[in-house]
């Protein structure tokens, strides 16, 4: 138990030093940036961390990547919303018996299906949230949504492929 | 109590999940300029439009008194109208004096200022009291105009007030002639209409039409030559058949006298003891 909470707090600072150092940099086809570091909050064990607690790394998490970013809240806030509603997201996809509160998604537990729907669903909740905050205002409508819609693709592909690599 | 604290207990997530959102919110509208800016600008336009429903509200119960504050605003413009209107018409009277007397004027002439304090218009014989009196100058005899025209001739004196026979009085007298030639007659005033007087003795050749300017003529060295009296308004022959007896619409308006001017002529007295020598 001991363990696994060192390894969550080890990919705590990877994600958070990758996202920071390199993935903030990176822009592609001028509106996506993926936004790695929630991927802890899609792994983590629901019997190790309660709602409670995923909310309270969320939101060290999110601060941690707004200090680097100098976004202050805006990344805090997004995440928080993401760990707020990914049990609901998980009784949503997840066809097992299991109680929501003491399960670990993952493509092994969830399917290939199961697990896409709920990244890809909990990514867009973010990216909505981030980017709104971030721009802020109403009128550039269209390029908010394009910068949405990407980033929510690129930051899907990226976690969906670690989560591969993890689980082969 | 306990179901108040199974509820907070059931949904305490909630509260965790809102105090975390709040922080964050406080963080991005702290520490993030563009978002600051829009946060103000738009909670300043939300409070700018509460205060104007208030104003809008409030307003009203304020209308007394702000009623008020106007009308004694008013009172005190309506004053300083009247007292300006005063000053300019004390200025411009001035000046028509001097552009009236600027004609006649010789150095012979001396003017005195004076303000009429008592005025009558209703009885056969009328009198006008000017605030000054001998001890400022004021001789009898000496004449009396304003910036219209002539007013009358002083009759007494006291050492602070005059009293001046207004023409508006049968006994007054006055030589005038009729501008542009020299036909004289002695003007007079009939009991009845203040706005009118008569001219008489003026000879039958003599030539005028309805109109013509009355002024006076400078006989009687009480009044220089040619200051207004009036306007020809009507004529017809008198009994004797030697003389005209014309209407005469004076310039005066003798309602409303105030400031007027005394002539002091330096050569009445010599002229006087001449004529009873």
């Amino acid at each position: 138990m001991a363990a696994r909470y060192i390894n969550y707090i080890l990919w705590f600072f990877g994600l958070l030093i990758v996202q920071v150092l390199l993935l903030n940099n990176v822009l592609v086809f001028g509106y996506a940036t993926p936004y790695l570091y929630i991927y802890l909050l899609f792994f983590m064990d629901s019997s190790l961390v309660s709602r409670n607690q995923l909310m309270v790394w969320a939101f060290f998490l999110g601060l941690g990547v707004d200090i680097g970013s100098n976004t202050l809240g805006m990344n805090a806030a997004a995440a928080v919303l993401l760990a707020f509603s990914r049990p609901m997201l998980i009784s949503m996809f997840c066809q097992v018996n299991d109680d929501a509160n003491n399960f670990r998604p993952s493509i092994r537990n969830m399917g290939v299906a199961g697990y896409l729907k709920y990244l890809s669903l909990g990514v867009l909740i973010h990216h909505i949230a981030l980017l709104s905050i971030e721009f802020f205002k109403i009128s550039s409508l269209s390029m908010l949504s394009l910068r949405i819609i990407g980033s929510a693709i690129l930051t899907t592909i990226c976690i969906f492929a670690i989560e591969r690599i993890r689980n082969n | 109590m306990r179901k108040l604290l199974q509820f907070l207990h059931q949904y305490n997530y909630w509260f965790l999940f809102i105090i975390l959102e709040v922080t964050s919110f406080i963080l991005i509208f702290k520490y993030n300029n563009y978002q600051h800016s829009v946060y103000l600008t738009s909670a300043n336009t939300a409070t700018g439009k509460m205060y104007e429903w208030k104003s809008t509200v409030t307003s009203y119960f304020h209308l007394k008194s702000i009623n008020e504050d106007l009308l004694d605003r008013n009172i005190e413009l309506e004053k300083k109208i009247a007292n300006l209107q005063a000053t300019i018409r004390e200025e411009y009277s001035l000046e028509e004096d001097h552009r009236l007397l600027d004609d006649v004027v010789t150095s012979k002439y001396k003017f005195f200022k004076a303000h009429v304090v008592q005025n009558s218009l209703n009885s056969a014989n009328n009198f006008i009291t000017l605030d000054k009196g001998s001890l400022d100058g004021i001789r009898p005899e000496m004449g009396v105009i304003d910036g219209n025209g002539v007013v009358g001739i002083v009759y007494k004196t006291s050492p602070h007030y005059s009293w001046v026979m207004s023409l508006l009085n049968t006994k007054s007298n006055i030589s005038c002639k009729i501008a542009g030639n020299n036909y004289f007659g002695n003007l007079t005033w009939e009991y009845g209409d203040v706005g009118y007087a008569y001219l008489r003795d003026l000879p039958r050749h003599a030539t005028f039409s309805l109109g013509d300017t009355i002024v006076t003529s400078g006989f009687s060295a009480i009044f220089p030559e040619g200051i207004l009296v009036g306007t020809i308004d009507d004529m017809s022959d008198i009994d004797d058949g030697f003389s005209f007896y014309l209407k005469v619409k004076l310039s005066v308006d003798f309602g409303k006298l105030d400031g007027v001017r005394v002539i002091e002529n330096e050569d009445l007295m010599e002229r006087k003891q001449l004529g009873e020598d």
